[in-house]
This record gives C-alpha cells, sequence and structure tokens, in this order.
C-alpha cells in the first residue's frame, strides 16, 4: 500500500522533470519561422536594447522620440545597462525566450549568438533596410555563413587619449603619434607622475579589454584570433606586454594596482581620464565626446604608440557595435524600419552624433562631418588620418571568446599585485582563454 | 524546552489512525496545496532539469546535448573551480564561527535585562535584513573604498589609507565583516534560548558558590547546545551560498585576482557569461553535494557536544 503512494509520487515528479525539460527544448528549438516583413497598421511595441554611457542614451532616446512622432503606431521601449550587465541580461532573457527586438551587438557576442539562431538574418528581409551607402568592407564584419546578423553602426580605432592641460601642468611636450614608441610614452609618463606628487599620473592603466591586447599583438605580427577561431597570440607577445605594464606600475606611471582595480569597476566617469588624474589613457577613439565632456578638459586624440620595428598595417578599423535583430521578434518588418531610420536618415544622424563611432554609412558620414562639435570631428578626422595606415580587421571573435574581458582583468590584476609573473599570467591566459572556446 | 527540541517531540508523536483523522489530513493536504504547487514548479521541476542539464553541453541558445559526466571530468582540471572553492571555504569558516561567537556573547548581554531591550534587540538585528541586499553591497563599497568612511576613520589617526576592495590581500576579508555584521539573525535566536534556561538550575548553582562565569560555562552554555547546533547548521548553509554581496562588490567577476570568486559566483559566470550552463549545472548539484556533507558532519560531530535536555 505505502509502496505504491511513494510510486506514483515519484512518477509525478519524473512527469514534472519531463516536462521541464521539454518546455527548455522547446525555448532553445524555437524562432524558426520566416519572418513577414509587412508592416502592420496596428499599434507595435518593440523592445530595445543597449549599453552606454549617459550622452550616449540621452541622444538615443531623443531618437526614438523622433522616430515614434514619424510613426505614431510604434512605441519603442528602450532598455539600457551598463556593459558589464548587459551580456548577463541579454544571455538570460535569450535563454528565457523573452529577448529584447531590437538589440545592441558586440563584436564580441556576434557569433556566439548569430551562429546559434538568437539573431535574425537581416539580408533575408529584403531591401527593408537600405544598406547601399555601406562599403562591403563594413558589411562583412557583421556576416558569418553568408548571413548578415548585425549592421555595423559605426567604425572606431583603438586609441590614446592626452590631456593637454597635465601634458603642459606637467611641461612635457604633446608627442608625435606618427613616430612614439612605447618607450617615449613610459618616459612621458613619467614626467607627469614625477610632478603629479600621487595625485596624477602618467599613464591609465590598461590590460582590461580586448582592444588593448589585439593592437599590441598585430604590431607583433600576431592577432589574438586566427581566421580557424583558435587562440593564436603567442606566449612571448603576451609576456612582453604584461612585462610592460608591470613596470610601468612599479615605476609609478600608472597608478598603484589598487587605485586601478577601483577605478576600472566604476566606470567611464570615474576613470582617471576623465577626472583629469592621467596624462595618457588608451581608449577607443569614439569614447572622446563623452571623456572631454566628463572632465572638461578637451582631450587630443593620438595614435597607440608602437614598437620601432612593428608591423605594418596593425592599427585597424572596428564595428564600434551592430544593431541586431531577434530571431524570435514578433515585428521583424518594424525593427527593419526602425533601423533603416536609424542607419539612414539625416534626422537620426544630427542626434546620434559619434558616439556610437562615426557612421559606417558614407553619405551619412558627408553629411554629418560639416555640423559636427569640434570633439565629434576630431573623431572623424583621427579615422581619416588613419586610413593609410590601416590593415584587415581581424578575425571575429570565436563562440565561447566572450570570456576573453574577465580573463584579461583576472590575469592583470594577478600580474599588477605580483601573484603571477608575465609569463605565468600568459600561460594561464591561453589556456583558459582556448578552454572557454572548446566549450562553448 | 527549546525550540529544536519541541520539534523532535512532535517527530517522535505517534500518528493515530481514526477516520476522523484522516479527513482532517485531506483538509490540511488541500491548505498545503498553493504551496506544494509552488515547490513543485519554481524548486523541484528547476532541480530536475538542472540535475539534467548538469549531464549536457548546454550554451542556452541551442538544444542542450547530453554528454554524459564530461562536466565532472571538467570540473577536476579547472584551477579557478579550485581556486573558488578555497576562497568559499575561507569565507564559510571565518565568517560564522566570528558572527555566531558575536551573537551570543551580544545574546548575553542584552539578556540580563537591559532597559530599552526592544529597541537593541532590533537594532542589532537589523543588519540582518539588509546585510545580503544590493544596497548593503554597494554601501559597503563605499566604506571600504579608497576615499571611504573607514579610510577617513584611520586617517583621522594619522595612519594611511588603503583600497580595501581592490587589493586582493584584504578584498576576501571586507566581505567576511559584512557577513559577520549580520549576526542579528542568529543572536535573536539565541536570546529566545537563554529565556529557557531554568532560573532555578542557575538560583542553586548560585546558592552553591558558583561564580558568574562557572554558571555560564556549567549550566547556560550546555543548555544551550541546541540552538548553537541549529544555528551553526543554519548559518553555514546559507554562508556557502552567499552571492549578492561578492557580486556587488567585486563588480561581477570575483576580482581583484579572483580573490573573491565565491564558488557562486564562479557557477554564475560560467553559466551567463560563459554561456556554459550545463558546466554551471554540474557545478551547482556539487555544491549541494558539499553542503550535504558538511551538514552531515555538523549532525554527526553532534552527538559529542550537543545536549539535550529532555
Amino acid at each position: 500500500m505505502r509502496g505504491t503512494r511513494v510510486g506514483r509520487k515519484a512518477t509525478g515528479l519524473i512527469g514534472i522533470a519531463a516536462a521541464a525539460a521539454l518546455a527548455l527544448s522547446a525555448c532553445a528549438g524555437g524562432g524558426s519561422t520566416p519572418p513577414t516583413a509587412e508592416l502592420s497598421e496596428d499599434p507595435v511595441t518593440l523592445r530595445f536594447t543597449w549599453w552606454g554611457n549617459d550622452v550616449r542614451t540621452a541622444a538615443t532616446e531623443d531618437v526614438i522620440a523622433a522616430f515614434e512622432a514619424e510613426y505614431p503606431n510604434i512605441t519603442i521601449q528602450p532598455q539600457f545597462t551598463d556593459f558589464g550587465g548587459y551580456w548577463d541580461k541579454l544571455a538570460t532573457e535569450t535563454a528565457a525566450n523573452d529577448s529584447p527586438d531590437i538589440i545592441q551587438m558586440d563584436e564580441k557576442y556576434i557569433s556566439t549568438y548569430g551562429g546559434r539562431g538568437a539573431l535574425l538574418a537581416l539580408n533575408e528581409l529584403g531591401d527593408a533596410i537600405d544598406l547601399s551607402e555601406f562599403p562591403d568592407s563594413a558589411i562583412s564584419t557583421g556576416t558569418m555563413d553568408g548571413a548578415l546578423y548585425g549592421i555595423p553602426v559605426g567604425l572606431t580605432s583603438y586609441s590614446m587619449m592626452a590631456n593637454p592641460v597635465l601634458l603642459a601642468a606637467a611641461g612635457v611636450a604633446m608627442p608625435d603619434d606618427e613616430s612614439w614608441t612605447w618607450d617615449d610614452l613610459s618616459e612621458a609618463g613619467a614626467a607627469v607622475s614625477a610632478s603629479g606628487g600621487g595625485n596624477v599620473f602618467g599613464v591609465q592603466s590598461w590590460g582590461f579589454s580586448d582592444g588593448d591586447l589585439k593592437n599590441f599583438a598585430r604590431q607583433h605580427g600576431e592577432d589574438l584570433y586566427n581566421d580557424e577561431g583558435e587562440v593564436s597570440v603567442s606566449v612571448e607577445t603576451l609576456t612582453e606586454w604584461w612585462t610592460y605594464l608591470k613596470g610601468m606600475t612599479t615605476s609609478g606611471v600608472t597608478p598603484p594596482p589598487s587605485s586601478t582595480v577601483e577605478k576600472q569597476n566604476a566606470g567611464l566617469a570615474e576613470s582617471f581620464t576623465a577626472t583629469n588624474t592621467a596624462a595618457f589613457g588608451p581608449w577607443w577613439n569614439s569614447q572622446l565626446t563623452a571623456l572631454t565632456d566628463a572632465s572638461g578638459t578637451p582631450m587630443e586624440l593620438l595614435r597607440i604608440p608602437t614598437t620601432a620595428d612593428a608591423e605594418e598595417g596593425s592599427a585597424y578599423y572596428k564595428p564600434s557595435m551592430y544593431w541586431s535583430v531577434s530571431s524570435r521578434t514578433e515585428y521583424p518588418a518594424e525593427a527593419a524600419l526602425f533601423l533603416d531610420y536609424m542607419l539612414n536618415t539625416e534626422e537620426a544622424a544630427d542626434l546620434l552624433g559619434t558616439d556610437r563611432g562615426v557612421s559606417a554609412n558614407e553619405k551619412i558620414r558627408a553629411y554629418i562631418e560639416p555640423n559636427l562639435s569640434e570633439t565629434d570631428k576630431a573623431v572623424v578626422a583621427f579615422l581619416d588620418d588613419l586610413a593609410d595606415v590601416v590593415g584587415d580587421a581581424p578575425a571575429l571573435t570565436p563562440p565561447g571568446g566572450s570570456a576573453v574581458d574577465s580573463l584579461l582583468k583576472q590575469y592583470t590584476e594577478q600580474v599588477l599585485f605580483g601573484q603571477a609573473t608575465p609569463a605565468q599570467a600568459a600561460e594561464g591566459f591561453i589556456k583558459d582563454l582556448s578552454a572557454s572556446i572548446a566549450a562553448a | 524546552m527549546s525550540a529544536l527540541g519541541e520539534l523532535r517531540t512532535i517527530g517522535h508523536r505517534k500518528v493515530a489512525g481514526s477516520s476522523k483523522e484522516k479527513n482532517e489530513n485531506k483538509a490540511a493536504y488541500l491548505f498545503l496545496l498553493p504551496w506544494f504547487l509552488g515547490l513543485a514548479i519554481i524548486t523541484v521541476g528547476p532541480m530536475l532539469a538542472s540535475l539534467y542539464l548538469s549531464f549536457t553541453k548546454y550554451n542556452l541558445l541551442q538544444p542542450p546535448e547530453i554528454i554524459g559526466f564530461g562536466n565532472f571530468e571538467r570540473m577536476l582540471g579547472d584551477e579557478r573551480l579550485h581556486n573558488s572553492l578555497g576562497v568559499t571555504f575561507v569565507y564559510v569558516f571565518v565568517s560564522v564561527p566570528v558572527q555566531l561567537g558575536l551573537a551570543l556573547a551580544l545574546a548575553v548581554v542584552l539578556n540580563r535585562g537591559l532597559r530599552g531591550l526592544s529597541f537593541y534587540r532590533s537594532v542589532f538585528y537589523l543588519p540582518s535584513l539588509l546585510g545580503s541586499s544590493v544596497a548593503i553591497a554597494v554601501l559597503w563599497k563605499q566604506v571600504f573604498g579608497t576615499q571611504g568612511l573607514v579610510n577617513v576613520f584611520i586617517g583621522l589617526f594619522g595612519a594611511e589609507g588603503h583600497g580595501w576592495i581592490s587589493d586582493p590581500s584584504t578584498a576576501l576579508s571586507t566581505l567576511i565583516i559584512l557577513n559577520v555584521w549580520t549576526f542579528g539573525a542568529p543572536m535573536v535566536i539565541f536570546l529566545a534560548g537563554l529565556r529557557q534556561v531554568p532560573q532555578m538550575y542557575l538560583e542553586a548553582a548560585e546558592v552553591d558558590g558558583a561564580s558568574k562565569w562557572q554558571r555560564f560555562l556549567r549550566i547556560t552554555l550546555p543548555l544551550l547546545t541546541p540552538i548553537i547546533f541549529f544555528n551553526l547548521v543554519l548559518q553555514i548553509i546559507h554562508a556557502f551560498q552567499s552571492f549578492t554581496q561578492a557580486f556587488i562588490i567585486s563588480g561581477g567577476n570575483g576580482g581583484p585576482a579572483d580573490s573573491t570568486l565565491f564558488y557562486t559566483l564562479y557557477l554564475y559566470n560560467r553559466g551567463f557569461a560563459n554561456f556554459d550552463m550545463g558546466y554551471a549545472s554540474a557545478m551547482a548539484w556539487f555544491l549541494l553535494l558539499i553542503i550535504g556533507v558538511f551538514t552531515a558532519i555538523n549532525f554527526w560531530a553532534s552527538k559529542y557536544w550537543v545536549f539535550y535536555d529532555d
């Protein structure tokens, strides 16, 4: 009697488990129905998610308002966070089949999401989005196996922000960025630190994002990933990179490790660059306006220093970010309409400026150039100047490679605090990143 | 009699089998139904799903693929996982004893019939309500930051400031202090226990010339052991599951240099940042095993030091 009762209970539980498993696989397998590209007359609500600073958020909300005024039946629900929290949230929402319709996508994640069916192939929408003004080289950075999973919003390049006020105060001349080397950077930085009295430093530490590493690797004729999606940077190059950073920290050119870690976690507005406490700082050039706003100092954009025997074409244009559409959206036509508005209209271009990078749309780029603010003009000029020396864009980050920033941060911290030698960090980093890619 | 003793007694009571009682049981089950549905849908269902997922490779976006014990084998060679276990053990086995010691000491002080007892009790209890919240973690980050209150305070004595949270040698300590600070919940339970120590034992001992300290050590403490045991089990389980504080204070990745990488935080990062949900599920079940083992050890050891006055 008792036995059967227990048995029945157990069967019930197995039933629940089976139902749960089914529900899970249903989530994962859904969204394969072909989208209809008809615009609806009824009220439509689209969810639109992005990460970014306050300047970006205000500009984006203005564009949404302008779009809604033109298309009264479409409502865009904004959803924004900082970069760190963004990806956890997007992963959870996507797994729960509750992804936002329009997604600001990053190079580190596009193969992860696109290659696994979470993003709509935008080239299948026909001519809903006009891409005629986008160069093929830009479109190809958002294309995987013939499917366009993301339209590059803008282009950026890695740069060194220089604070002219701090340099002048320390009596250091603005370096000539066409010829400067890493040694020049540490020399100029040392002079600033020496006159800064512990409050102002020469160089803001780096080593927390893949942009830092990719540029250095390319100067050594390597790349972080090869075309097969494997980690291809060498232990020697990584060791050299971390040895240089460690040397700068020991000699006081960069701030003490614990200040670096604290600022690193606090976001752009709290950074050494934005608080006028470091004369040089490595940033994507599109951040010039935000950093100038936050610091109140007109920053100057310099090219990244190189080694004396650096490889040609180590600099590259990176798509700052992409516009992607969820493969599970109910309204692909409306989502495409909104993207088309943001990418191709002059109204949107006026509002958005260059915060997401200099538009990859050549017509829009020519249109906005005369109306730009001083800093935005400098951002465009920096990219134009670089045109002669840039090489091909690096291979797309493979699925699983999104762990790269958190691994870099972990090993950079170990090096800065003396818990690992640069060589140990280099080996550990390559091993961990490879394992993460293999597990994906 | 202690709360735990009471529970034991209920467990020992014989269940009679009259038909009236059976009807009452049915009604009771009916009332339990909403709770049971919640348990099945929100707890048991996802747990079984995660058990299934722990034997799969599952990247959140594509259907899971069964790989047997592959995830568990990978755990053996995962150095970050081993490091995170070390961090978690230090956290649990330092913060819980200190927290309970403090809770007991304050409970004894408050039990002396202080004026305004309920006020003090509430004030001390407050941190346990707030301790694992995001707001407090953010506050903690400020208090122990380079420009924080702690540095301002020690600056008054001429000592040099320190980035407590951004230095790997002190970051975990700030989390331990945060957990110790939430001593209020065990303290309230201790207070309840102290109220149940029969006065006549203490009076008899006093007549026999026992000192205050002897009375505490020989009478109060042994009678309190079931409560201490109860708090110990509860707080150890609770500490193993800590997540929010480390997540907020380290900015989500257990830094600096993995010094605050709790096991739960690493699990979360594997699942949601690295899209390695099968592995994260396997880690979750391993955590359940660890907590189970330590709870079992606790119960086994309790035979040798816990005294039931019944």
